[in-house]
């Protein structure tokens, strides 16, 4: 059987994350299940939730990234929120008593950072408003539970954070008018 | 490169005569306030003009004639108004964005090849003309909270060069990114489909369009017909539907799921596709080697690629099953443009695989069962109810969940896929600058093959997307083919061993 080649040679090689995932598959699932039998062999605090978490994030940022909506606004925000995920592991399983106030801290940058990426470049960014909406629907609740669990303290990270996002939110509506309903029916569709 | 290019338009204009510059002034300032796209993509589009105008000049197209094809009122008012339509995904497509994987997606290719070489400028604007009939088209992958759906991009829609292995994964996850990709090389156009778009039936329709189009800038004119649309007309809500509604629900469903088939052996590439064949063949002589056996191209294909696979396989049990898709148009007339296929498995059990009488029989009274009306409607009724139950349960749930059922089902349950596109027509005064068309399935997870077949004029275009090095089965079904006296030149790519 004679084949004439009638395609060009090939000049861009294929994309190779899936190899690098298949490869680093083994080596991440051996020290997700290593890390938990160590942790219970040679006991102490539970390091390995930690570890487990942290490696999931690994995972999830930077080897097997989202292959729907991976923008600037949805990383940032996923990476946020599971820095967080991160800061309240460590604060309860290694180092208790800091991380409330931290991570309102970080919730109230992360809200102004995703505002300045949201609006600045607010023709091409409207598409992708779900995450930051979902984002500052998350902080709000965030510090409404953070307010009503630590009342006593002083929680003025807490505070700061919640109204900037419920600034955020009414930012949105204001800018987009109809289209922030529009979003909200795309987004919440169930056809 | 920009500069030189922009330097050699400078040249040309300042070529002109008063009465033609004007002309050109008036062109772009139409231009202007037809595009409001992002000033860097408006750019590139105002650039995609020069270089036409460039390349007419060089075909010795008069300015008047070439700003008369190249007129801006083809541009519509899309790139001049914000994005509002969206698109939920029709239940065919469901599926496509949670089996994507990194190096793998649901995609598939239709090309077709001219009687002379592409002119990339030309069909560029073909593209920027033809796009804004196809809505469902110009669109962007998106998440939603329960399902995924098609976001309207307004964008400046590109074509590159071949460059790289056919049906490469496409880059769906940046805001805006294109759901299709088209590609020339030589006398060939080619369109790589996301399936979410589109089945082969409205894939087609597109790349007809997009072909008139180019022909008509190239000064070729045709009425519209044979499947191809007026680009300056307005989309009809029948084109953009979803069609599956139009099913008729039936008691009795069917399911997708079955034991799983015998693979065709050698080893799987890394690389997949790691080869691309097409078995250029005489339609006639094709039809009459079916006749000879009294049955269909498609159930005589089907024989041979259940022989071939057998030869191809160290299996000596089980089952063989190809994957059949079905045009649900032929059952519900409709005008969708996108998904409205579903498909049928044709089985054997591998023992009684032995030559094209003692199975061409039996495949046509299974095609007869298994593709007809009231399967189909079963199948679509299964996938409806499946499709409801999950409606309300968030993706970020949902994801893993079907991943994990679409992961273990996946093409485990075939051998390999038939796809028969049938008979294409394009308008007399376009088809004559037309040598054939082929169709190229994107490379399965597990099965070693997958083929296609398009039909255009008296050229019948078998192509086959391996996975595996291991030639038997083309050789096998080389073999067969000749054995019958259907004589073909084979074509394809060279081999992609990673």
């Amino acid at each position: 059987m004679k084949i004439d080649i009638t395609y060009p040679e090939r000049t861009e090689k294929a994309i190779h994350r899936g190899r690098v995932i298949r490869y680093a598959r083994g080596p991440f699932l051996l020290a997700a299940y290593l890390c938990p039998v160590f942790n219970i062999y040679f006991g102490g605090s539970a390091w390995s939730v930690v570890v487990l978490w942290a490696l999931f994030m690994a995972w999830t940022l930077l080897l097997s990234p989202d292959l729907v909506e991976y923008n600037r606004i949805s990383q940032t925000i996923k990476t946020v929120e599971y820095s967080c995920v991160l800061m309240i592991l460590i604060d309860i399983f290694l180092s208790p008593g800091w991380a409330v106030d931290v991570v309102f801290i970080v919730l109230f940058s992360a809200l102004i950072l995703t505002a300045i990426l949201f609006f600045s470049d607010f023709n091409r960014q409207k598409q992708n408003m779900l995450p930051m909406l979902l984002f500052t629907a998350i902080t709000l609740a965030a510090s409404i539970i953070g307010l009503t669990l630590w009342k006593g303290k002083a929680m003025w990270p807490a505070l700061l954070a919640g109204l900037l996002s419920l600034a955020l939110m009414a930012a949105c509506y204001s800018v987009l008018g109809r289209d922030f309903l529009m979003e909200f029916k795309k987004r919440f569709h169930t056809k | 490169m920009r500069k030189e290019t922009h330097s050699v338009f400078a040249d040309y204009t300042q070529s002109l005569s008063t009465a033609e510059g004007e002309a050109l002034s008036a062109f772009f300032a139409d231009y202007s306030q037809h595009n409001f796209l992002h000033k860097t993509e408006k750019a590139l589009m105002r650039k995609d003009f020069e270089n036409a105008l460039l390349c007419y000049a060089s075909l010795g197209v008069t300015l008047e004639d070439a700003l008369k094809r190249l007129a801006i009122s083809n541009l519509g008012s899309f790139y001049a108004r914000p994005s509002l339509r969206w698109f939920p995904l029709d239940n065919a497509a469901k599926i496509y964005p949670f089996s994507m994987t990194h190096g793998r997606m649901a995609v598939y290719r239709l090309s077709v090849y001219l009687t002379g070489n592409v002119l990339p400028d030309i069909l560029q604007i073909a593209l920027s003309f033809t796009i804004k009939r196809f809505p469902s088209f110009a669109t962007t992958v998106k998440k939603g909270f329960f399902w995924h759906y098609l976001d309207t991009s307004k964008r400046r829609y590109s074509l590159e060069p071949e460059l790289s292995v056919p049906c490469k994964p496409l880059k769906v996850a940046r805001s805006g990114s294109q759901s299709f990709r088209v590609l020339y090389y030589k006398n060939r156009v080619s369109i790589e489909f996301f399936h979410i778009l589109a089945d082969g039936s409205g894939g087609m329709v597109f790349l007809k369009t997009l072909m008139a189009e180019y022909l008509r800038l190239l000064g070729i004119e045709s009425g519209e017909e044979a499947g191809t649309l007026d680009i300056n007309e307005t989309p009809s809500p029948r084109e953009l539907a979803d069609a599956f509604p139009m099913v008729q629900q039936t008691e009795k469903i069917s399911g997708f799921v079955n034991r799983p088939a015998v693979q065709m052996s050698g080893k799987l590439c890394r690389q997949s596709p790691c080869r691309v064949l097409h078995f250029k063949m005489d339609a006639g002589t094709l039809r009459a080697a079916a006749k000879r056996y009294g049955a269909t191209v498609t159930s005589y294909l089907l024989a041979l690629i259940f022989i071939a696979g057998r030869q191809a396989t160290d299996e000596q049990s089980g089952t063989m099953r190809v994957q059949v898709p079905v045009n649900m148009r032929k059952f519900y007339p409709s005008k969708t443009l996108r998904n409205f296929s579903m498909y049928c498995g044709i089985q054997l059990p591998i023992q009684e695989i032995e030559d094209v009488e003692s199975v061409a029989g039996e495949i046509t009274k299974q095609l007869a069962e298994k593709a007809s009306r009231s399967a189909m409607s079963e199948m679509v009724t299964a996938a409806a109810r499946i499709v409801s139950s999950l409606r309300f349960i968030p993706l970020f749930i949902k994801t893993p969940a079907v991943k994990l059922v679409s992961g273990f089902l996946s093409d485990r349950l075939f051998s390999t896929t038939l796809s028969n596109l049938g008979v294409v027509h394009m308008p007399p005064e376009l088809a004559s600058h037309v040598e054939s068309m082929d169709m190229v399935m994107g490379p399965s997870a597990t099965n070693r093959a997958a083929c296609s077949l398009v039909t255009f004029g008296n050229v019948a275009m078998l192509s086959i997307t391996k996975s595996t090095v291991d030639p038997s089965f083309e050789e096998a079904l080389y073999g067969l083919l000749t054995a019958d006296a259907v004589m073909m030149t084979v074509e394809g790519t060279a081999l992609y061993e990673d």
